[in-house]
């Protein structure tokens, strides 16, 4: 009994030293060299950042970038914990697209790129694209374009094949050209092969919604999807089209079954972004060479996705950090990064001319000369306001997809979805 | 106590002693408890989005999600997982600790380390196993064995009642060792000769469960009601990582907690998320008070023991 | 007799199936890190472990910094372990056995501090860790868990139950002081429920996630929740590696559990002699 009792105080001391022992080394080994710099950048998803940061630090002595890769969600969520706090954020820091109207009201919390000389550049980038990384006055920057995310139509050339419909990228774009024609292809499909066209309501949904001009609110915070013409009601009721029509499948994006049903071939079409194949080369090995890239109907043109590289205030060195943010983000580093597994498509419209882009052959659709269908999607793309809410706002109306997918009353559901959307953005 | 005057220095002492045992506790208290809560109640009466200016509003966040139905809806969601997942625990747990305490009981170690085991298995890895036992596809283990039982398959992510039970299994699959563990030490503070003595008076297994154990343990299931019920309703880990990316759109299976962690984290509403958490704070000690005065009633007889 | 066998039956097969209830997800965790990913969705279920196991853990290895991960863990775990045993046994002893002003309001004080909900305090907490320099130091990810209500009610229980009166009282009498009692009466007395606290404060701290992924950014700081939430990505969905560092990182637990659970049958068993 004294033994045990004895143990125990004893590893109590002992745990309560080492830790504090531990403590103490990180303070002494953190100050180091006051030449030196260390720029710390958070980053999510599947990004080349780290090898572009290893290059950058050989190129440039006495800077050291830490690369710290997160899920999406708990990226932003820590992000935004810190910027409330005021304390503990990052030297750079990457921010999605549909986030970015969230953090744009700590505008004091981030450095103005423009004061550090950006609109020299700002030629370089699509115009949309750098609009969106502003505020609503136009002379604040929060942040420099990454990657943009240009849809295109990923299809089985195996299950067109199966179904009597030609597999060339060319002819599959002259045969679906309209939403009609997609409509008729996936009715095609179910009856030769009984697989649903795409994954999900969401797809068909997004297929509207990315590629509209307006979408929830506008730049005064009002809810728009009640007014006349307001593109989410018809995105709905595409969705709700499409899925009357037997074409729509089960899989919920990021789920499992998701990854085994893009990996086995379980249902057709995928209306996807760019960054997708960075997705699909490591999670879906069984689909390479099955994918074909070809341009979506006119009408389904959008933009999923992309990316800012923001300097939260707190950074110690503004300069050293916006010297390494402009290279990461030059013409030439977007086209590595759209070379490197991560398939980040460029912001920088200069590349898309350039011919070491247009010949790149992608291996994972068999060779296939993708970059000029992402490249003529890019150019389709307009200037949205999308507003501090937009995640939980669209959530609503996903939710209410899933509720009629699952057989619920599509108007019902609709009426339901707006009252939710008003009791968000009360909020 | 009857102390004699040359005691009372004594006295003095004990209290010192005590205030010198507790002070850690509200040290750390102040320190790091405190604050956060004065914080969560000063929000509650504020306007403020996590970034900008704070904006006082008097009691206009309360009637905000007093009036919404989705805070109804998940307090209801709360009320009724709660039910299923959390309070057959304390009646299984008390049945397993009973057994598990047997003399007789072979492999006593072994079975008391298997009944614990989920306690053990972090949330990742619970939230992997039964996001994939419990997914809608048919090939998934929950709806492979239902079709087994010539039941359909069951939307478990997506629909009213799959949603609530398949959380409340896994609530209950996690924590019932916890239950257990803490009335296996309540039995073990039970001294042995009091089995003993009701043996040689020839009471039975289930007498010496009724008269001795239950009596005995009841303040051990005093706190173990009032830890699940304060669990229970703030319910808001198992949910969270078994709906996965849907966890704050959908409302099948949103809890209290989740309600107001999604104002606060995702609408960006930290006046009528601290407005909720004053209000569950309310329920809190309205249903504990509630739980804790119904369980302390199960056993009246005291037969003269010390509590 | 034979009703009494009947009985013992019964209670063998109520023990089989409850233990297979709660091992069977365990064991069905075991056979996906032993095989490829795509094993988790054949028709019917897989049910038998395979040949991957190396494999998929090696996976692991090279994704994250698996083996200091656990060793911050375990620094982590156990600190808090033994400051939560320290701070409740102390306060619980008090709370049993001796008389003060303002006991029962400070009783139900601490009751309130576990009703607040946690998440809440996540940004003034964050706020206050940040303030003292402790971000991204492991006193910072354990800091809020010092505090444990759990800890002094169950204590206070069982002193006030274990521990006689007439026991403190004849220790005085023979002149200890009042910490003396309690090292070395008290504290002997109450080790079942130390290992019992024990074991359910490491596992709570072991599985903890939110607040050590919002104090800790540094890779070499993470702990072990953290490190195997970066491998769980929405650009990674290979089950197999993700199931075999979700075991690997259960394992010591287990260990730790059945280390307890020794100190916590042995203390019975010296309970039983006495």
């Amino acid at each position: 009994m004294r033994k045990s009792k004895w143990l125990l105080m004893f590893i109590m001391v002992l745990a309560v030293a080492s830790t504090l022992a531990a403590c103490g080394d990180e303070e002494a080994s953190s100050e180091g060299d006051s030449e030196d710099v260390t720029l710390k950048f958070w980053t999510f998803g599947a990004t080349n950042y780290e090898e572009l940061a290893k290059e950058y630090e050989k190129e440039n002595p006495g800077v050291t970038v830490e690369v710290k890769t997160s899920e999406n969600a708990d990226h932003h969520n820590s992000l935004f914990t810190a910027l409330s706090a005021g304390t503990g954020a990052p030297d750079l820091a990457m921010v999605e697209i549909d986030q970015l109207d969230r953090f744009k009201e700590a505008q004091d919390r981030f450095v103005n790129l423009y004061e550090l000389g950006a609109e020299e550049i700002q030629g370089n980038y699509l115009d949309w694209k750098w609009q969106i990384g502003e505020n609503n006055e136009n002379d604040f920057l929060f942040g420099l374009p990454t990657d943009i995310g240009p849809k295109v139509m990923f299809y089985r050339t195996d299950l067109f094949e199966k179904s009597g419909l030609p597999t060339n990228p060319d002819e599959v774009q002259n045969m679906i050209g309209s939403k009609n024609d997609l409509i008729q292809a996936g009715e095609t499909i179910k009856e030769e092969t009984g697989k649903p066209l795409v994954d999900s309501m969401e797809m068909v949904y997004r297929a509207v919604i990315d590629g509209a001009t307006e979408s929830y609110y506008d730049e005064e915070g009002n809810l728009l999807v009640e007014e006349e013409g307001n593109a989410v009601k018809e995105a709905y009721d595409l969705a709700v089209e499409f899925n009357e029509h037997g074409l729509v499948g089960s899989y919920e994006m990021w789920s499992p079954e998701w990854g085994d049903a893009v990996n086995g071939g379980d249902f057709a079409i995928e209306m996807g972004a760019a960054w997708l194949k960075g997705w699909m080369s490591d999670n879906a090995p069984d689909a390479e060479d099955q994918f074909r890239v070809a341009k979506l109907p006119e009408e389904f043109a959008g933009n999923w996705g992309g990316s800012y590289i923001t300097i939260p205030g707190e950074t110690d060195d503004k300069e050293e950090a916006y010297k390494f943010v402009k290279w990461l983000t030059s013409p030439d580093n977007q086209l590595n990064s759209f070379k490197s597994d991560a398939g980040l498509f460029p912001s920088t419209p200069e590349v898309y001319d350039r011919e070491e882009f247009k010949e790149i052959e992608d291996d994972y659709f068999g060779g296939q000369k993708t970059s000029q269908y992402f490249a003529d999607a890019a150019t389709d793309i307009s200037f949205v306001y999308k507003g501090s809410k937009y995640i939980p706002t669209q959530d609503e109306v996903l939710n209410a997809l899933q509720n009629v997918y699952d057989g619920a009353d599509p108007d019902k559901e609709w009426e339901a979805a707006v009252q939710r959307m008003k009791d968000v953005s009360k909020r | 106590m009857k102390r004699s005057r040359k005691y009372r220095s004594e006295e003095t002492k004990d209290k010192i002693s005590a205030y010198l045992y507790i002070s850690p506790f509200f040290i750390i208290f102040a320190i790091i408890g405190l604050y956060p809560a004065i914080f969560s109640i000063f929000l509650a009466f504020q306007k403020w989005n996590g970034l900008g200016e704070m904006e006082f509003v008097g009691l206009q966040n309360f009637s905000v999600v007093l009036q919404d139905p989705t805070f109804w809806k998940s307090l209801y969601n709360t009320i009724i997982m709660g039910i299923l997942g959390t309070a057959p625990q304390i009646i299984v747990g008390i049945i397993l600790a009973f057994i598990l305490n047997q003399a007789f009981l072979k492999f006593r170690n072994t079975f008391r380390a298997m009944i614990f085991l989920p306690y053990i298995t972090s949330m990742v890895a619970v939230a992997l196993v039964f996001g994939v036992f419990f997914s809608s596809n048919e090939t998934a283990l929950a709806n492979y064995t239902l079709q087994l039982f010539g039941i359909d398959p069951v939307n478990w992510k997506t629909s009213e009642w799959g949603a609530k039970i398949a959380i409340s299994i896994m609530v209950f699959w996690r924590w019932i060792g916890y239950n257990t563990i803490i009335y296996l030490a309540g039995l073990q503070s039970i001294p042995k000769d009091l089995y003993e003595a009701a043996r040689i008076d020839g009471a039975n297994v289930f007498q010496q469960l009724r008269y001795i154990t239950i009596p005995l343990l009841k303040p051990f299931i005093i706190l173990t009601v009032f830890f699940s019920t304060v669990g229970a309703l703030q319910l808001f880990t198992e949910p969270t990582v078994f709906l996965g990316s849907s966890a704050f759109s959908r409302t099948e299976a949103m809890t209290v907690v989740m309600y107001l962690y999604r104002d606060a984290f995702s609408l960006q509403s930290f006046g009528t998320g601290s407005a909720t958490a004053v209000i569950l704070l309310a329920i809190i000690v309205i249903a504990s008070a509630v739980n804790t005065y119904l369980s302390s009633g199960i056993r009246k007889r005291k037969k003269g023991m010390r509590t | 007799m034979r009703k009494v066998k009947a009985g013992r039956f019964f209670v063998y097969v109520f023990l089989i199936i409850a233990s297979f209830l709660s091992l069977f997800p365990f064991y069905w965790m075991f056979v996906m890190a032993t095989r490829p990913s795509a094993a988790y969705n054949s028709m019917p279920p897989t049910m038998t472990p395979g040949t991957q196991l190396v494999e998929n853990f090696q996976k692991v290895l090279d994704k994250i910094p698996f083996f200091g991960a656990m060793l911050n863990t375990l620094i982590l775990c156990l600190v808090v372990t033994l400051v939560v045993l320290l701070i409740s046994s102390l306060a619980g002893f008090a709370f049993a056995k001796f008389k003060f002003p303002g006991k029962n309001v400070l009783f139900v004080a601490i009751l309130l501090t576990m009703v607040i909900p946690p998440q809440l305090g996540l940004i003034p907490q964050y706020f206050l860790v940040a303030e003292f320099g402790l971000l991204d130091t492991l006193i910072g990810a354990m800091v809020i868990f010092f505090l444990n209500p759990l800890g002094i009610f169950l204590m206070r229980q069982y002193i006030s139950q274990s521990v006689s009166d007439e026991l403190i009282e004849a220790a005085k009498l023979d002149g200890c002081s009042n910490f003396r009692i309690f090292c070395s009466i008290v504290l002997p007395i109450i080790l079942p429920a130390f290992a019992t606290l024990g074991i359910i404060v490491f596992t709570a701290t072991w599985g903890e996630f939110l607040w050590q992924f919002t104090v800790l950014r540094d890779p070499d700081m993470y702990t072990i929740q953290v490190a195997l939430s970066s491998m769980n990505t929405t650009s990674n969905v290979d089950f197999g590696m993700l199931l075999s560092g979700v075991f690997w990182a259960t394992i010591p637990l287990v260990i730790v559990f059945l280390m307890f659970n020794k100190l916590f049958i042995s203390s019975i068993t010296e309970g039983s002699v006495k």
